[in-house]
């Protein structure tokens, strides 16, 4: 059995972002990087499968970036991938959700992969769309934003987070692609061993030219800030005036004090 | 003809004196030689310095001890009179004023070991000291004890009865044990004596025959296997944990996963136990119901190397009790038999955090994570580490200004509010000192301690290896910090990553500037009780210097019953700063109640972790108004008179 | 400008939201036209063409199937942006639609500006203005952020032609566990975020919950970290609510928490990070370490 995992090196999110000099995606000066934690979710749940299955299945893992995504790279297979493809990009960030998903289509496209796994969404730009189009860019079923999984015999047993905590249950036969949700499982934390072992695992480099075929379909016009709001009042200083001002204000602007 | 040759051919039988004589000399100088270098003497086993440490019961071993050596002595003397000297050479030297100081010294002892004997007894079956253990060795090593010494001194008794008492008062009168016991004896016959003498005299041998053949399978064996301990202790600097080779490929094991991953001294040491329960006494998880006990781990480890050794030792001795250890070491200063407890803990850390991906809970996994993304265990974005020196007279090291420290600042005090003010206070002193402060700002990382602590040594190097290129890229010259783990780290630990700078903790850093006259300061009276850390304390020796510190800056000090080297953990080693406290009741508070108990309205610790701790542990423990906590940089800084 | 605005129907019910499509097509000054897969008996206040299939042949959640109706309604209306709600219906549909088609998506739209949609990103940090470059686009759009609007009257209805697909196979739904904490009732909530740092310390926020007679509420991280139980949560996979007074602890203002509480009648945030998202849609901000405030709050309310 073939199992794909696709992941994406994020920044970490407690960062101060600053747009870059061209303005339409941050600076990457200052930045601390990691992977995208819904695709933690991902590769768990792709190494538990595959021990389950009695370590039979061959788990990739693939990431579309400059140098540094080898790093994340190299935490999923310290968790239990066992080869990679590092599709090299150093300007990853201004490919659109399309490009991003037609590249790996076209690279998973020849390899018959029966299950591919994917976070719902990046932390970063969180369009939630590159696992459905590389789905439909492959003509296979998926679900997205999976609590739930289960596998038996060529069928995947899924639970869709719904609102108000409602869950969806869903079959799909494989060929299939997922996306995961927080909440599926806790991601394993690399043992020594195994990180030492994922040192001598295959990363095989591909230039993105060999994959890139599309033009995007959407533009990036500005990263910016959001614009502070004027009505909202920011209250500083010593503790015990901030409690008398705000008990102040909950008596004038609201009911609840009497 | 036979098959043989004459021994002594030719030089003669009359070789025999010379060569026996010469032999014995050259024996004697050889052990004599080794005496002298054994670190035997350094440890204090003869003069019992470690077991005198606790005066209840020490004293009664050590007064014990040097009479039963006393006694084993006058034996061997005995010995080599009866079968050697005497048959052999025709010397006797038992005799006249030397036998008369035999006589009384031996009889001395053997008087002293019987009372202390008795109020050992006493202390274990009627004071019953809480936690001490009471198994059947107990009553096997005190009941053959009791009964070779009275034997001992009936044998005597009936012997001065039969040929002293009667015959040469002015002797028997230096051998008062025997004559106590003859005295009674006197009116026997002659006949009835001997026959007594010679059932007592055997009855005492074969007692002693026990006691020798009883040594390896009873408490005993202590006689060997401690003071063995006293040889093979590491004499090396304290805290030193073995530095993992991570390029080693074909390292399969790291940490301890059973015994045999284990040192043979690890699992030696649980013989050399004596149970004394000393170490479980002063451990602060044992002392707040964790279920952590360091004699009772240092035993079962034994326990499980003699009945079980294939057992998985991590999970046999318990998850719980390894990670309720907070590396303070008090369970190994104060050890009279040198066992060494705590690398123990942290190897089978090894094993649960690298070989099985363990935490002692998910907080400090996220903390673990912090650290290898930004370097800091709180998440806080690593580009802002060096803003709280916003504004204030220090550089970074990036800058290429010309400074004389490299100001290594710390998780604790680069990021969390409370302990900025640490680090503000000691670039005030230093500016007052004339001393140039560079940082390395957003390019520091954590040095790593927890991290080791815990068992994590790949993050521990990483962070490490990437501190150490720094500070060899900048041509560092001296290290100065404000926290007892970082000091330790890179005094000692980076140490095996290449790293070879002096590195100072501050406190004696600015004990020399005063010294040296370029820091002065106006004291201004007030009273406090001080915590020596346990990284500090402990494990660096330095508890007079900030004494004199605040001694200097005006302080009037009442100490803590446990203090210096018997201090009391806060609970943040270990790696346990991370970690939530979830069992038993709260280290930190029983802390800060010792101190509001000294009567001093102010508490000065030394450390960001314990500082961190006693604010949390006066709001938590209800001390709020009674007791306040600073650190000594504060103080310090409030009195510099320029 | 023309829409074709795609509602939600689950559980036998047409979802509210559905509603907030057309509000935002309003907004945007755009005609519109709805697509519903649900049934002749809950059909949405509305006096415009609708495109409806019933959930008793299509199912209620049949993306391979759904999207075939979705382009046959395409196909008909030919409509410049096809919207779906950002949720968990729209975002496994959408991208089938887009993927389809061939045309640009953009994810989650709060609003418009430079001539783009904007979007968030980084955790709702930031934004990004981005613009499709196919002539038609599949848009979803933020819960919550474009009110709901009710035309009114009856839809003209045009049904949709029998098709079949099946890639994916329904199964059924898993209710949500018994709330204890009825939420949606409180007058006042009082909610712990991830920077209350422990779960010792949710006290300190339920103190104040009890000192205000309102309800402890939970933001998903805390939940998850099982320091509160999964009734008190407060966001999609939670609660929504909208008491009279919302106060945030330690809650960044995640958008997922942000369209559970965002409809508060008055928010008050506390948070020791002056730029954190929730300061967006708080009426007041308090810049200070959590548990030196709330307990000092708490302590003056009590007396």
């Amino acid at each position: 059995m073939k199992i794909l995992v696709c992941i994406k090196q994020v920044p970490d999110l407690e960062s101060r972002f600053k747009p870059d000099a061209n303005g339409v995606w941050f600076s990457e000066t200052d930045l601390a990087f990691r992977m995208n934690e819904y695709d933690e979710y991902a590769v768990e749940q792709a190494v538990r499968l595959k021990e389950q299955l009695g370590d039979a299945p061959e788990v990739t893992v693939l990431s579309i970036g400059p140098d540094r995504v080898v790093e994340a790279i190299k935490k999923a297979l310290a968790m239990g991938c066992d080869r990679a493809v590092h599709v090299q990009d150093p300007a990853v960030h201004l490919k659109d959700p399309w490009q991003i998903a037609s590249m790996i289509a076209t690279y998973a496209k020849e390899q018959g992969f029966d299950l591919i796994l994917t976070g719902m969404q990046s932390q970063d730009r969180g369009s939630a769309q590159v696992g459905v189009s590389v789905a439909e860019q492959l003509g296979i079923p998926c679900a997205t934003t999976l609590v739930g999984f289960s596998y038996a015999d060529g069928t995947v047993t899924a639970k869709r987070e719904l609102e108000g905590g409602v869950k969806g249950v869903v079959k799909l036969k494989t060929p299939a692609l997922v996306t995961c949700q927080l909440g599926l499982n806790t991601p394993r934390y690399p043992t020594l061993p195994n990180i030492m072992k994922a040192k001598k695992k295959e990363i095989s480099a591909v230039p993105v030219a060999e994959l890139l075929k599309s033009a995007p379909l959407a533009q990036t016009v500005s990263f910016h800030a959001p614009a502070k709001k004027g009505s909202g009042l920011v209250l500083e200083g010593d503790v015990s005036e901030l409690v008398n001002k705000v008990i102040g204000i909950l008596k004038e602007k609201t009911a609840v004090l009497r | 003809m036979e098959a043989t040759r004459e021994i002594y051919w030719n030089v003669g039988h009359g070789v025999v004196w010379g060569m026996y004589l010469f032999a014995f000399l050259a024996m004697g100088i050889c052990a004599w030689g080794f005496w002298k270098r054994l670190p035997v003497y350094r440890q204090g086993m003869l003069a019992q310095s470690k077991v005198l440490r606790v005066l209840d019961p020490g004293a009664l071993h050590a007064l014990f001890f040097w009479s039963f050596g006393l006694l084993f002595v006058g034996t061997l003397l005995i010995m080599a009179q009866a079968d050697f000297a005497a048959p052999v050479l025709g010397i006797v030297f038992l005799k006249g004023a030397f036998y008369k100081l035999f006589s009384l010294v031996l009889d001395v002892a053997g008087i002293v070991a019987l009372l202390m004997l008795g109020g050992l007894l006493v202390r274990r079956f009627f004071v019953k000291p809480e936690g001490l253990q009471t198994i059947r060795d107990d009553y096997v090593v005190q009941g053959l004890l009791f009964a070779i010494i009275l034997t001992g001194f009936f044998a005597e008794g009936i012997r001065m009865a039969a040929t002293e008492i009667g015959t040469n008062p002015g002797l028997a009168r230096l051998s008062p044990g025997g004559l106590l016991f003859g005295t009674f004896l006197v009116g026997m016959t002659p006949a009835e004596l001997s026959l007594a003498h010679k059932i007592v005299w055997w009855l005492h041998f074969f007692l002693a025959m026990g006691f020798i053949a009883a040594i390896p399978f009873t408490k005993l064996r202590h006689i060997f296997t401690t003071s063995a301990n006293y040889l093979l202790a590491d004499l090396g600097p304290k805290g030193a944990m073995a530095t993992i080779d991570l390029e080693d490929e074909s390292a399969e094991q790291f940490g301890a996963a059973s015994v045999k991953d284990l040192t043979w001294k690890d699992i030696f040491d649980a013989d050399a136990c004596t149970s004394c329960k000393r170490c479980q006494d002063r451990c602060p998880a044992y002392a707040t119901d964790k279920p952590l006990s360091p004699m009772k781990l240092v035993q079962q480890i034994g326990e499980i190397a003699r009945e079980t050794p294939e057992a998985n030792l991590c999970h046999s001795v318990g998850e719980d009790v390894l990670w309720s250890c907070t590396t303070c070491r008090a369970c190994q200063e104060i050890c009279p038999a040198s066992v060494e407890h705590v690398n123990k803990i942290l190897e089978m850390r090894r094993n649960l955090t690298l070989m099985e991906g363990g935490f002692p809970g998910d907080e400090v996994r996220t903390a673990i994570g912090n650290i290898e993304v930004n370097g800091n265990p709180f998440g806080l974005a690593y580009a802002g580490r060096g803003d709280w020196a916003a504004g204030l007279d220090v550089a970074t090291l990036e800058s290429g200004a010309e400074v004389d420290i490299l100001y290594f600042v710390g998780c604790y005090a680069s990021f969390d509010k409370r302990n900025q003010e640490i680090a503000r206070n000691f670039i005030k002193i230093c500016a007052a000192a004339g001393v140039r402060v560079g940082i390395l700002g957003k390019e520091e990382k954590c040095c790593g301690e927890p991290a080791r602590k815990l068992g994590n040594e790949y993050l521990y190097q990483m962070m490490a290896t990437e501190n150490i290129e720094l500070f060899k890229g900048y041509g560092v010259k001296k290290i100065v910090t404000t926290c007892p783990h970082c000091f330790n780290t890179l005094a000692r630990d980076y140490k095996d990553l290449g790293l070879d700078l002096p590195v100072e903790h501050y406190t004696t850093y600015i004990g020399a500037l005063m010294e040296q006259g370029k820091l002065q300061l106006a004291a201004e009276a007030f009273e406090f009780t001080y915590h020596d850390s346990c990284y500090l304390g402990r494990y660096m020796d330095i508890i007079d210097q900030p004494r004199a510190i605040l001694k200097q800056a005006g302080g009037q000090i009442s100490e803590m019953a446990r203090s210096g080297l018997e201090s009391f953990c806060c609970s943040a080693g270990g790696g346990r700063i991370f970690a939530e406290e979830k069992i038993g009741s709260r280290i930190n508070v029983a802390r800060v109640h010792m101190a509001k108990d000294t009567g001093a309205p102010l508490l000065i610790s030394n450390c960001p972790f314990c500082l961190t701790m006693f604010e949390d542990g006066i709001k938590t423990g209800g001390v709020e108004g009674e007791i306040r906590v600073r650190d000594l940089a504060e103080i310090v800084a409030e009195r510099i008179s320029q | 400008m023309k829409t074709l605005l795609i509602g939600e129907y689950r559980e036998g019910k047409l979802l509210d939201s559905t509603y907030e499509l057309i509000g935002f097509a309003g907004q945007m000054g755009a005609d519109t036209a709805l697509f519903l897969v649900g049934s002749e008996g809950q059909l949405p206040a509305y006096d415009g063409a609708l495109y409806l299939a019933d959930t008793a042949v299509a199912g209620e959640y049949n993306p391979d199937l759904h999207k075939l109706l979705v382009l046959e309604a395409v196909q008909r209306e030919n409509p410049d942006y096809i919207v779906f709600l950002h949720s968990s219906y729209g975002w496994d549909l959408a991208p089938r639609v887009a993927a389809a088609l061939q045309v640009a998506q953009v994810s989650e739209v709060i609003g418009t500006r430079d001539g783009g949609f904007e979007v968030g990103c980084c955790n709702g940090k930031m934004r990004r203005s981005v613009k499709p470059a196919t002539g038609k686009a599949v848009l979803t759009i933020q819960a919550g952020a474009f009110l709901g609007v009710r035309p009114g009257g009856s839809p003209k209805v045009t049904r949709l032609s029998n098709v079949s697909a099946a890639g994916v196979e329904f199964v059924g739904y898993e209710p949500a566990e018994a709330k204890g904490v009825d939420l949606a009732k409180a007058e006042v909530i009082v909610s712990a975020g991830r920077g209350v740092g422990k779960k010792d310390n949710v006290q300190v926020i339920a103190a104040l919950a009890k000192a205000l007679g309102g309800e402890l509420g939970a933001s998903r991280p805390v939940v998850d970290a099982e320091w509160v139980a999964h009734d008190h949560q407060v966001g999609t996979t939670g609660q929504t609510v909208a008491p009279k007074l919302y106060v945030a602890c330690g809650i960044s203002g995640a958008i997922q928490h942000l369209a559970g509480m965002k409809k508060s009648d008055f928010i008050l945030a506390i948070n020791k990070d002056k730029d954190a998202p929730i300061g967006e849609v708080a009426d007041v901000l308090v810049v200070a370490d959590l548990m030196q405030f709330v307990p000092a709050l708490t302590a003056q309310l009590q007396k």
